[in-house]
């Protein structure tokens, strides 16, 4: 089953993205195939969110941008993770982990309950 | 890490960047389209059928580009709503519009205009290479009657042989001297000056046309100037300015090599000026080169006649400090090598932009701190009458508040207006500077610089755009301030139009008035200062009679009258044909008009060692009716008469102060002393002491002076003065009229009347007086309206409340007493604190003053009396209608 976009959860995309971009500078269709792939091909990004998510971290500053060439010799636009983003990516994440963990907390406690 | 652009500046780029960007989306969206394509190829569908299925997936690009560019622009939407917003408030009030945008334009105009006179006096390069890396050298009198003089020819070349911190230095005539070229029909006055062959590359000016001078271009062979000065008139080769190139030669390219005839000499044309340039002696059309070797041979004339002007170029690593101590250490030796020539003369060394602006550095400086002080009152009137409509727009804030706008955009949306405001204010505030500038071509010209532009370039606008976004800002502060949150509440509730404003916005706008107050009475203080200096100035008396007379400079060319007995016949035939004019009651003629003497000479009474240091005096040739035609008293003696002719002993007619400097005992008339540099010269005798006159204004006592006889100095410049019974100038044309018929190659130059004449001596005291005097009066306008407004707001604003304590029993004249002790207090806050704003306007005016004490009683009453007048009556109005509400009325008006 694929879990569209629409039900990760608000900021998450973010949250992925910049984690992506951690490992090194990628294109929006590497971005979203990674997603993909990492996630077991749960998880699938549409590029109607994607792209606005990228226009919109860029403006932030979280991110930036240039036009490079890619293995296939196709001219792309690769984003690349600037420092504030690894800041503001490093908080996310602890953001996240901190909400998983408590869902996770209250799901066992009533699953134990029940 | 790539470099980012403040967010404004983003913004602005995503605008003109636009067209970019969205093909920048597309590339990306198609790339992004075609790798899914590939990818669905690669599993097994065919290209139509991946082509169809990629873009079912990829949804509506169009949307995704239009979120591309949401995401980018959403502040300019912002902003533009804001304007609109911003404006349609305006246009909604528009008698408070039109009297915040007259208000800020006035302002905003001001400092504009005078930006621009202080940026082109003292900001702008000169019009040289590597401007400053160059020096000027000045001679004067130690006495400080004499700042910025010329130097001998003798100084000049032992300063050059002795010096080490100059490239190069070149010498040159310190004025423009009047000429006359052309033939004898149509012969035109062109100012022609003289210079070293190294001038021109010392100041690093390329020519457009031809070629500079080369050493021999520079020839020798002296010719008498006006006034006894000796400068070279042989050269042949002449290098002209652009203007005129263009105004005698018509711009014409093949100019190099014409024949002009300057003075009634032929000399070739070599080399035409760029566009742009000036020299450091003003505006002049030819030049020459001189060879001033042959003058340093001369012993009379080498080290006593101070006639030159000296630029250098500083060395890679000197710096004009050093280059000042050297050259002050080189004049100290030539103090003692020479003290009977150079022992009252002293020298000064500065940048040359230092000399070029000269005196009007610090009334310039001091104009531009009252422009700044006049907008900063427009400022807080402005903030104050802003804050009064925000206070009535309390609620509408609330409202954008509680709807959830958040108090960042709520000021965000304040500031917008106040800068929508300002913009207007400095568009028309543009035109006002434009008008001033204009004023300033035809009042300030001799006032300012001679390099001095009076133009708005594109800088003075970008100057003009920031300050009005600044004050924008400034104004717009206090109503932002005042948007309070935790009021909206309150404010949403509050049904009645009248409750009273809050404590902190009221104690917000008493503080703008009195700042307003502040800055007004040290400008209304500036300004008394200055206008007492030049009625000091004005007041003293000149010494003569300036009413009724007019004057003229007739300049006889030296090739035609150059015997004696041919310039004695020319004057005697013109003074005869003036003298039979109708109307004229008497002539005079000089080689100086009263009050502009620039000749000094040595001075050495009969029976002082020759090697005693010369002290100088002025000096001035004049004709028989000169003292009684300008009504100059006689103390002693005589005046100059027919016993004095080519053949009997020379004469002199001393001033009051020269007798008493020379012959303490009174014992002048009779005595005989020698004039000039000439140390074997004939022994004069005074025959006759008159009343001082004061050659300069800005001085209070006169400089020693020393009259010669026209009868017995034949002079080549002739300066006429006639006496008339009706409006001078209605004589002008008569007096052209006989000159033509003596001679149509002499043009008739500068005239005048004399009292003109004295006025422009003072036009560059005067220029600043005016203009501080205009800004305070604009201030003390713009406090009396910001008062008024203020009390105006408060009293309407409690309205409601006084009609309670009416209604309660409250006399009338008690509230007029609440409104008035409020005001009175932060009047007297803003008077105290403007004592210090005094003190620090008083500092910087300093040797602006003239005759008045720094803190002269009469204008601080003065000012402070007009200040709280103007403030009173603006106050009263308010506290008056206060008094009149009806309680019944004001209760009920919900």
């Amino acid at each position: 089953m694929a879990v569209r976009q629409t039900d990760l959860l608000q900021g998450t995309l973010d949250l992925l993205v910049l984690k992506i971009l951690g490992t090194g500078p990628d294109h929006g269709y590497g971005i979203a195939t990674r997603i993909h792939q990492l996630s077991d091909e749960v998880l699938r990004v549409e590029e109607g969110s994607l792209y606005p998510a990228l226009y919109r971290m860029e403006e932030s500053g979280f991110i930036d941008s240039e036009w490079r060439v890619t293995e296939n010799n196709r001219k792309a636009k690769f984003y690349r993770l600037t420092r504030k983003g690894r800041v503001a990516a490093q908080a996310e994440l602890e953001g996240w982990l901190r909400l998983s963990k408590a869902i996770t907390r209250v799901l066992r406690a009533i699953e134990q309950g029940a | 890490m790539r470099l980012r652009l403040p967010r404004l500046a983003r913004v602005l780029l995503a605008l003109f960047t636009w067209r970019n960007r969205d093909r920048e989306m597309d590339q990306e969206m198609a790339f992004h389209l075609e790798s899914i394509t590939a990818h669905y190829v690669r599993s097994g569908m065919s290209r139509t059928e991946a082509e169809h299925a990629a873009r079912r997936r990829f949804g509506n690009v169009l949307r995704l580009k239009e979120a591309g560019h949401d995401v980018r622009t959403a502040h300019l939407d912002e902003l533009a709503r804001d304007m609109t917003y911003g404006l349609r408030q305006l246009t909604g009030a528009p008698a408070f519009a039109c009297v915040a945008v007259l208000t800020l334009a006035l302002g905003i105009g001001a400092n504009t205009a005078i930006f621009a006179v202080v940026k082109s006096a003292l900001l702008d390069a000169l019009p040289y290479r590597d401007a400053d890396r160059l020096v000027r050298v000045y001679g004067g009198l130690v006495s400080g009657t004499q700042r910025g003089g010329p130097l001998s020819a003798g100084t000049v070349k032992d300063i050059a042989d002795r010096q080490r911190s100059l490239s190069s230095l070149a010498a040159f005539t310190d004025v423009g001297i009047d000429a006359v070229y052309g033939g004898n029909d149509g012969a035109q006055m062109v100012r022609m000056t003289w210079v070293e062959p190294a001038f021109f590359e010392t100041l690093g000016v390329q020519v457009a046309l031809g070629r500079t001078f080369r050493d021999d271009d520079a020839l020798s062979g002296l010719v008498p100037l006006s006034g006894g000065q000796l400068a070279p008139d042989a050269p042949t080769a002449v290098v002209v300015t652009d203007s005129a190139w263009t105004r005698l030669f018509a711009g014409d390219p093949g100019v190099l090599g014409r024949e002009v005839r300057v003075n009634g000499i032929p000399r070739t044309v070599i080399g035409v000026l760029p566009r742009g340039y000036l020299g450091p002696m003003g505006e002049v059309d030819f030049y020459f080169a001189f060879d001033l070797d042959p003058v340093r041979d001369n012993p009379i004339v080498a080290r006593r006649s101070q006639w030159l002007g000296l630029i250098g170029r500083l060395k890679e690593d000197v710096e004009a400090a050093t280059a000042r101590d050297e050259i002050a250490e080189i004049w100290a030796g030539l103090v003692r090598e020479y003290p009977a020539d150079n022992g009252t003369l002293g020298i000064a060394t500065m940048p040359l932009r230092t000399a070029m602006v000269g005196d009007t550095r610090t009334p310039l400086l001091v104009l531009m701190a009252s422009a700044g002080l006049v907008l900063l009152i427009t400022c807080a009137n402005l903030a104050g009458a802003l804050l009064s409509r925000a206070i009535s727009r309390r609620k509408e804030l609330a409202l954008r508040a509680a709807l959830g706008a958040g108090r960042g955009r709520l000021v965000r949306q304040l500031l917008t207006e106040s800068t929508v405001l300002a913009l207007a204010g400095a568009t028309a505030g543009l035109l006002v500077a434009i008008v001033i500038l204009g004023a300033l071509r035809d009042l300030a010209a001799r006032a300012l610089p001679v390099h001095t532009n009076l133009w708005l370039d594109w800088q003075a606008l970008v100057a003009t755009g920031l300050l009005a976004v600044c004050t924008g800002l400034a104004f717009g502060m206090a109503p932002a301030l005042s948007v309070n949150r935790a009021d909206t509440r309150s404010a949403l509730h509050d049904e009645s139009r009248g409750a009273s404003e809050g404590r902190r916005s009221r104690r917000l706008r008493g503080l703008l008035v009195a700042g307003q107050m502040a800055l007004c009475v040290s400008l209304l203080v500036g300004a008394g200062l200055l206008t007492r200096s030049l009625w000091a100035m004005t007041g003293q008396p000149m010494g003569l009679n300036p009413e009724g007379v007019l004057t003229g400079v007739v300049q006889l060319p030296a090739r035609e009258y150059s015997s004696p007995q041919q310039r004695v016949l020319f004057r005697e035939q013109f003074e005869e044909r003036l003298r039979a004019l109708p109307g004229v009651e008497g002539v005079a003629i000089a080689t100086s008009l009263p009050t502009a003497v620039r000749q000094r000479s040595g001075v050495t009474p009969e029976g002082t060692s020759p090697d005693a240091a010369q002290p100088f005096v002025l000096t001035s040739v004049v004709s028989q009716d000169y003292f009684r035609l300008l009504g100059i008293p006689l103390r002693a003696g005589r005046t100059f008469d027919a016993q004095d002719h080519p053949n009997s002993p020379p004469a002199i007619v001393v001033s009051e102060t020269m007798a008493r400097r020379f012959w303490p005992d009174g014992n002048a008339i009779g005595a005989r002393v020698r004039l000039g540099p000439d140390r074997n010269s004939p022994l004069l005798t005074v025959v006759g002491i008159v009343g001082d006159v004061r050659n300069d204004r800005a001085r209070p006592e006169a400089e020693p002076m020393a009259y010669r006889s026209t009868r017995q100095v034949p002079v080549p410049i002739l300066m006429f003065m006639v006496r008339t019974t009706s409006d001078p100038m209605l004589l002008a044309r008569p007096v052209e009229r006989e000159l033509e018929m003596m001679n149509r190659g002499i043009p008739l130059q500068r005239v005048m009347t004399l009292a003109t004449l004295l006025d422009e001596g003072l036009s560059g005291r005067r220029l600043p007086v005016l203009l501080m005097a205009a800004f305070g009066l604009l201030a003390l306008l713009l406090a009396s309206v910001g008062v008024y407004a203020m009390f105006a707001s408060l009293a309407a604003a409690r309205e409601r409340e006084f009609g309670v304590r009416l209604a309660l029993g409250s006399r009338p004249a008690a509230i007029a007493g609440l409104v008035l002790r409020q005001g009175a207090g932060w009047m007297a806050a803003g008077l105290v604190v403007g004592a210090f704003g005094i003190l620090l306007v008083v500092r910087l005016l300093g040797d602006l003053l003239y005759g008045v004490s720094p803190l002269d009683p009469v204008t601080l009453v003065v000012s402070v009396a007009m200040l709280v007048g103007c403030a009173t009556i603006a106050l009263l109005v308010p506290v008056v209608r206060a008094m009149r509400v009806d309680a019944a009325v004001a209760l009920r008006a919900q």
